[in-house]
């Protein structure tokens, strides 16, 4: 008897170290897996910072691997006098009219989202079909036609009442911007609208039905039960539309080139047909006689560093909403 | 709200759902279709800008067409059928991997354990860095011996000249592997959105499904297969179409109609390119679906 449960115990206690060692087996594994991935991730940003930390001139040399040898910030320096026209002021413009455009973006697609997904209204399919369909035609194949259209912008010949000429000039104007993102078709806009309409399918009836009894009209049913419940995707689509257009250099540079936009600045400023007039002026606001062409590389990755900040913030910000609210979140169809 | 119009509650809502709609449909006439016909338009129409800024139309037929392919050379002097063959390869060899990889990802993400934040905060990162402007000025321009191309890592690294030199595994095999490793950075920079969209899609399978599976007694394998996967079988539609699309955009296809327009000022082939362009992607995402719709149809038996 007592030799018995002692061969139950030893049992027991073999079966527990082999779910264990099993258990941190496995949890070894996929730690290894997940940092694996961050380090392929984040390798592209770490093997800049040799270069961008180090001096100009020590810029190329085969002994410097991981560690500059000498720290410093020209680069820096550099890249903020080149691609910050107005010193500070570009990323503060460039964010506010990415983050004016954000919500621009959001009200305007969480609208036709929720319209199109709740709404049995005449041609409701069709509407949908061409959402779908907008999102297909890759946008810079219809580049030229727009901005041709722009550039002699009529709206439906309607303006003739307001102007004299009947048409405006929008290249080259902030309002464009504006304009296309009011109508839908900013950066990724018909993608967003998708997002939500797939949001607000899943959202139940019995809300819309309740709010009804309650004697909520069309509208107060949208913004005060609706909008509420849609905060996960509301989120998503903020971020998403923030980091795009925040990046973006297809409309800003084809629409408002002038304008105070940090992406289409850096665009510009290290394009490689400049790289020339970059390092001639380095070799003067430096006093660095060797500027080669690691110099460049240098100078505009720290500016992309400079670039990335704000959206970094974002992303920290956010990423609690990102990682929580997700859970609730439907995307499902 | 008074009723101040005598409509009934039905087509009241159905007035305000056309409202919100609006501005997308007056966009879409504006900003979509109206460029959409005057790009058709000038693909069979010799474009000339006058001295006086306006432009003349010439009829021309198909000459914009053949142009484009029989004399026209992309600004890497090769033939234009040439590039659009390698695009679309590039396509269908990229697609299955990018979304296998990200649905890969966004399993590695909804594991809970501690720092998760952090690490989904990372692999969301790839849509930051995918961002053209990001991309282009993270490119080096000058291939110095220092810095080494990510991209290149797996293949000079001592695994992989392990594996050659001391298994008994078939070069055949070995070799495709190696390179579709070798191109892990270029498949992890395009699948961050892919990743978000199927976390979200994860999070959204009823977990009581999860528990049903564990009570009948399904190994985690089972429950993949089972439970998992036929959920997300929808989301992967989805998830494929936006890959496919998001990689044309970022094709060189663009940039050649782009320097048409506005370097060559030819304007008339650009649209051509731009029409094929149009008309190639639709072609693709046509195949992929038929493709997909077979299998997504098998799941959701």
């Amino acid at each position: 008897m007592k030799n018995k449960t002692e061969n139950a115990s030893f049992g027991l206690k073999v079966y527990l170290f082999r779910k264990k060692s099993k258990n941190i087996i496995q949890s070894v594994f996929l730690f290894c897996i997940i940092v694996g991935l961050c380090f392929t991730i984040l390798y592209p940003i770490i093997q800049l910072i040799p270069s961008i930390f180090s001096n100009i001139e020590d810029l190329g040399n085969p002994n410097v691997i991981w560690l500059p040898m000498e720290f410093s910030m020209t680069s820096f320096k550099a890249a903020i006098r080149f691609s910050m026209p107005e010193g500070f002021m570009t990323i503060v413009k460039s964010v506010l009219y990415a983050g004016l455009i954000m919500g621009i973006q959001v009200f305007v697609s969480a609208m036709a989202g929720y319209s199109l997904a709740r709404v049995k209204f005449f041609g409701h399919k069709f509407v949908f079909f061409l959402v779908i369909l907008v999102f297909l035609v890759p946008r810079q194949s219809l580049l030229l036609a727009q901005y041709i259209y722009y550039s002699h912008f009529n709206a439906f010949g309607l303006l003739k009442f307001f102007t004299e000429s009947g048409e405006i000039n929008l290249i080259n104007q902030p309002a464009t911007l504006f304009m296309i993102a009011i109508l839908g078709f900013g950066v990724q806009q018909s993608l967003f609208v998708f997002i939500f309409s797939q949001f607000f399918k899943n959202i139940p009836n019995e809300l819309e039905e309740a709010s009804l009894i309650d004697g909520c009209g069309f509208h107060k049913t949208y913004f005060k039960i609706m909008i509420p419940n849609a905060l996960p995707a509301i989120s998503t689509v903020a971020v998403l539309s923030f980091v795009w257009n925040y990046g973006d250099t297809y409309f800003t540079s084809y629409f408002n080139k002038d304008g105070p936009y940090f992406s289409s600045s850096l665009a510009r400023v290290f394009s490689p047909a400049n790289k020339q007039f970059v390092l001639g002026a380095v070799k003067v606001w430096f006093d660095v006689p060797l500027a080669t062409d690691f110099a460049f590389d240098a100078i505009k990755q720290a500016a992309v560093l400079i670039f990335l900040i704000p959206l970094l913030l974002v992303y920290f910000g956010a990423q609690k909403w990102l990682v929580e609210n997700l859970e609730n979140s439907g995307l499902v169809g | 709200m008074r009723n101040i119009f005598p409509f009934k509650y039905k087509t009241k809502r159905k007035l305000n759902g056309f409202l919100y709609v609006l501005p997308f449909l007056i966009g879409f006439l504006l900003c979509f279709a109206l460029p959409l016909m005057n790009t058709v338009m000038y693909s069979f129409h010799t474009v000339r800008v006058n001295d006086t800024g306006g432009m003349k139309f010439a009829y021309s037929g198909l000459k914009n067409y053949m142009d484009l392919f029989q004399n026209e050379v992309t600004t890497t002097a090769q033939p234009m059928v040439r590039l659009f063959i390698n695009q679309n390869l590039s396509i269908l060899t990229n697609v299955p991997l990018i979304v296998i990889f990200s649905l890969f990802m966004a399993l590695l993400a909804n594991l809970k354990f501690k720092g998760r934040g952090i690490v989904r905060v990372i692999y969301f990162l790839p849509i930051i860095f995918g961002l053209e402007v990001v991309t282009d000025m993270l490119a080096i321009t000058t291939g110095g011996e220092w810095v080494k191309e990510s991209s290149g890592l797996f293949s000079e690294s001592y695994i992989s000249s392990l594996l050659m030199h001391y298994t008994s595994i078939p070069n055949s095999i070995l070799l495709p592997v190696i390179s579709y490793v070798d191109k892990i950075f270029d498949v992890l920079s395009q699948s961050g959105v892919q990743t978000l969209i199927y976390l979200a899609g994860l999070q959204s399978i009823n977990p009581s499904l999860y528990e049903v599976a564990k009570i009948e007694g399904a190994t985690g394998y089972e429950t993949f297969w089972k439970v998992t996967i036929p959920s997300i079988m929808h989301i992967t539609l989805f998830v494929t179409i936006y890959t496919v699309v998001d990689m044309f955009l970022k094709s060189p296809i663009s940039e050649e109609a782009y320097s048409f327009a506005f370097e060559q000022s030819k304007i008339g082939t650009g649209s051509a390119l731009s029409v094929i362009y149009i008309l190639n992607v639709l072609l693709v995402l046509g195949v992929v679906l038929l493709v997909l719709r077979k299998v997504v149809k098998k799941y959701e038996k």
